[in-house]
């Protein structure tokens, strides 16, 4: 059966974000922190709002904050 | 890294809702405690009592209220407005897990529970074996208690490792 996981690039973009905290993202993305946190950590992929409101922060498109790592096995 | 700085990265990393589910397990541990003490320390004739067994339920319950109302007062004074906020999706999802647990305790305490019954009932079982008067309540009792502890721990572990259904 074909699985994958969700992956994203939310830290570095934080950082490249004026060292944006995750606090800050928390903040505007309307989650707390330990969610970003989680998010971050590929522990927890984020409902459908929660990744758009993501990119609409970081102001890219969804593909280039989360990527789809497709793995059969 | 120094233990003072894991243990100031650790308060860093914790939530409000994460003290607020460490005070209800905190409060719902020691009443389960409070409870299984009594029931342990209590003579054959007391345990036969219902008067004795209806005050130590009556101060179960007196307690659990008085100590959650005292908790969710200082946690008021000590939150930034973060106790009015609202789960979000994740917080959701991990209540929904931690709920699912306390289904399953409380299911299995409440079969126990008619199974012990209907035991006493044709004359068998642990509550004639050992002579415990009341065992079905006290299953009960033990089984909601039980569930409350497993669903604020369940929450508190899932939300710290983030994984939900891992």
């Amino acid at each position: 059966m074909a699985s994958g996981v969700i992956t994203n690039s939310i830290r570095t973009l934080r950082f490249l974000n004026n060292e944006m905290t995750q606090k800050q993202l928390a903040q505007e993305i309307g989650v707390t922190r330990q969610t970003v946190m989680a998010i971050e950590a590929n522990k927890y992929s984020p409902s459908l709002e929660v990744a758009f409101k993501i990119a609409t922060v970081f102001k890219l498109p969804l593909e280039e904050i989360f990527q789809y790592q497709h793995s059969s096995d | 890294m120094t233990r003072s700085a894991a243990l100031k990265e650790f308060l860093q990393s914790i939530s409000f809702r994460e003290v607020t589910l460490s005070i209800d397990l905190l409060v719902s541990t020691y009443i389960g405690y409070f409870y299984l003490k009594n029931v342990f320390s209590a003579s054959s004739e007391q345990l036969a009592s219902p008067v004795w067994l209806s005050e130590l339920l009556l101060q179960v319950i007196i307690y659990s209220i008085v100590l959650m109302v005292i908790s969710y007062i200082v946690l008021a004074f000590i939150s930034d407005d973060e106790l009015e906020q609202p789960l979000d999706v994740r917080e959701k999802q991990i209540s929904l897990v931690g709920y699912k647990y306390t289904t399953y305790i409380l299911q299995t305490g409440i079969c126990i529970a008619i199974f012990q019954y209907q035991a006493h009932a044709q004359g068998f079982g642990p509550s004639i074996e050992y002579n415990i008067p009341f065992l079905p309540l006290h299953i009960m009792v033990c089984a909601f208690l039980l569930a409350e502890i497993t669903n604020y721990a369940t929450q508190l572990y899932k939300g710290r490792t983030g994984a939900i259904y891992g």
